[in-house]
């Protein structure tokens, strides 16, 4: 089902062949980003049905959340709150999204299985339906972040030009763990449980709650972690501190390699992704 | 359009069956350990050959009708002239926009509203936002749904889904019409509708593709016809020998 008036479908296949294709599918979908879109609102929509709060009930949880953290920790390390309420809100924020975008990447396919097994719709345009679906909720989050900046008055300091190209390298790599996770998944179904410890685990070891500076010696396991860069590139800027220059090499070239494994993958498996489903 | 057409060249199409055992990971891992690493590339997962050389060519006016036993790669063939399925060998070529009303609840989702669902079965189907509120009006009246279309869809009867998804899955434009089984759902009232807006969706559109298991609806709607055994298709003959295939 498709507004292209062409289609060519071969049994050709050699690795020039499957990356032609696959190509051919991501700018397919970059063609109808309005579909995706509209399949994310949907998402959205129908997620908070019914409720009386409807989508904001993504803002409040998350109020509440930001606060339950921040007050806790502020008073266990002794922190002065109008630096760490800023500090874990962002942070909890931003990895949140990207959480949600790698975790939910598990379903992307698993979940469009009816309407890929009948139409030639382009595979990407449900990756990005799962990434707008996540951005649609930063959008909500957002009201807590600017609320938070501006009470405690670091839009002052606030480096909003360099904090945007951090959201856009955080998505970046976001998209390519969400896709990879969702060709994963669509083979074998024990890789959402995989993925979701991860991310898990990962929570606690990125400083999101607690201060990069109470790694002291072991500083080394900081910038062993990919999740630490991603968060310092947005949560820095917001907050007006420097971002180390090693983090950006470390991001780039994870976005670089990252999606290079994962668009070799796709181009593998496109053809049978949906006999997996 | 200049004209629509189809192309298939000894088309072929295998699943691969993966069991139940082939999708936990863990036996995966266990054969690449027991092997040294040298997975094999079929190892564990069977091949079922769905559709076998299958060759077809179809013009503008052509309305083939598909026939055949449960299993014989009828749905299989829709599915890869819709778009869905690659071809493991051969090939396929169609011209011209592809409407594939094989499953009636594609993109219905129960706890939404009649309207929310119009809208997002449309835009699976290739409408744009604007195209939508333009027809909009066109198809709620179609449905006969009245006031129950801000209704979510779940609670609506069976009968009432199904004139549903039959409007909105009819609202597209095409010129080639892909169909599993005729879709004539609801009521006697509501099949009539239903079966002059289809006649109206097959006319404009240049070729009709239609599997089903009814001899007198072929002979209503389709002009070739066609029979799959086993994945093997037959010869495309004339209408009027649809007895003689069925017998055969």
């Amino acid at each position: 089902m498709q507004t292209a008036t062409h289609m060519l479908r071969t049994g050709r296949r050699g690795a020039a062949f499957q990356f032609q294709m696959a190509s051919r599918d991501l700018v397919n979908s970059l063609g109808r980003l309005g579909l995706s879109w509209s399949l994310a609102w949907h998402d959205v929509a129908s997620r908070y049905r019914g409720s009386v709060l409807g989508p904001f009930w993504i803002t409040l949880s998350m109020g509440l959340m930001v606060l339950g953290i921040g007050f806790l920790y502020a008073s266990l390390f002794h922190l002065p709150l109008n630096e760490f309420l800023p500090y874990v809100a962002l942070g909890i924020v931003f990895f949140g999204v990207m959480t949600g975008t790698v975790n939910e990447g598990c379903e992307t396919f698993v979940m469009a299985s009816g309407i890929l097994s009948q139409t030639s719709l382009p595979m990407f345009t449900f990756v990005w339906r799962t990434v707008f679906r996540n951005l649609i909720n930063l959008g909500h989050h957002l009201v807590i972040v600017v609320g938070m900046l501006a009470f405690y008055g670091q839009w002052k300091v606030a480096n909003v030009p360099l904090a945007l190209a951090g959201v856009l390298l955080m998505l970046l790599n976001a998209s390519w763990m969400s896709l990879l996770a969702a060709i994963a998944s669509a083979r074998f179904r024990d890789v959402p449980q995989i993925v979701i410890s991860v991310m898990q685990f990962a929570i606690f070891m990125t400083p999101v709650f607690w201060l990069p500076s109470r790694f002291g010696e072991h500083q080394i396991f900081l910038d062993l972690n990919p999740f630490y860069h991603l968060l310092q590139a947005v949560r820095a800027p917001l907050l007006g501190q420097s971002v180390a220059g090693y983090s950006y090499v470390v991001l780039i070239a994870m976005a670089l390699a990252g999606w290079a494994v994962t668009f070799v993958t796709f181009a593998n498996t496109r053809r049978r992704l949906v006999h997996y489903l | 359009m200049t004209g629509a057409s189809i192309t298939c060249t000894d088309l072929t199409i295998r699943f691969p069956v993966y069991g139940a055992d082939a999708k936990s990971m863990k036996k995966a891992l266990a054969r690449a350990v027991a092997v040294g690493g040298a997975l094999g590339r079929h190892a564990g997962v069977t091949d079922v050959t769905a559709l076998s050389n299958v060759n077809l060519k179809l013009e503008a006016g052509d309305r083939l009708g598909l026939i055949g036993h449960n299993g014989s790669g009828k749905t299989t063939l829709l599915r890869a002239l819709s778009g869905a399925y690659e071809p493991d060998e051969g090939s396929i070529e169609i011209y011209g926009r592809i409407a594939s009303l094989l499953d009636l609840s594609l993109g219905i989702d129960p706890s939404a509203t009649g309207y929310e669902n119009i809208r997002l079965r449309c835009r699976i189907g290739g409408l744009s936002t604007k195209e939508i509120d333009a027809r909009m009006e066109e198809i709620a009246e179609f449905t006969g749904l009245g006031p129950f279309l801000s209704m979510p869809v779940k609670t609506y009867s069976a009968g009432m889904q199904g004139r549903l998804a039959f409007a909105a899955a009819t609202a597209v434009e095409c010129d080639v019409l892909l169909m599993d089984e005729w879709i004539a759902v609801g009521d006697a009232e509501f099949q009539k509708l239903a079966h002059k807006r289809l006649l109206k969706l097959v006319e404009r559109a240049g070729i009709l593709v239609l599997a089903t298991h009814e001899a007198p609806l072929l002979k209503l709607y389709c002009n070739k016809v066609m029979k799959l055994e086993g994945g093997v298709a037959s010869e495309i003959v004339d209408i009027r020998k649809v007895d003689e295939l069925l017998k055969s």
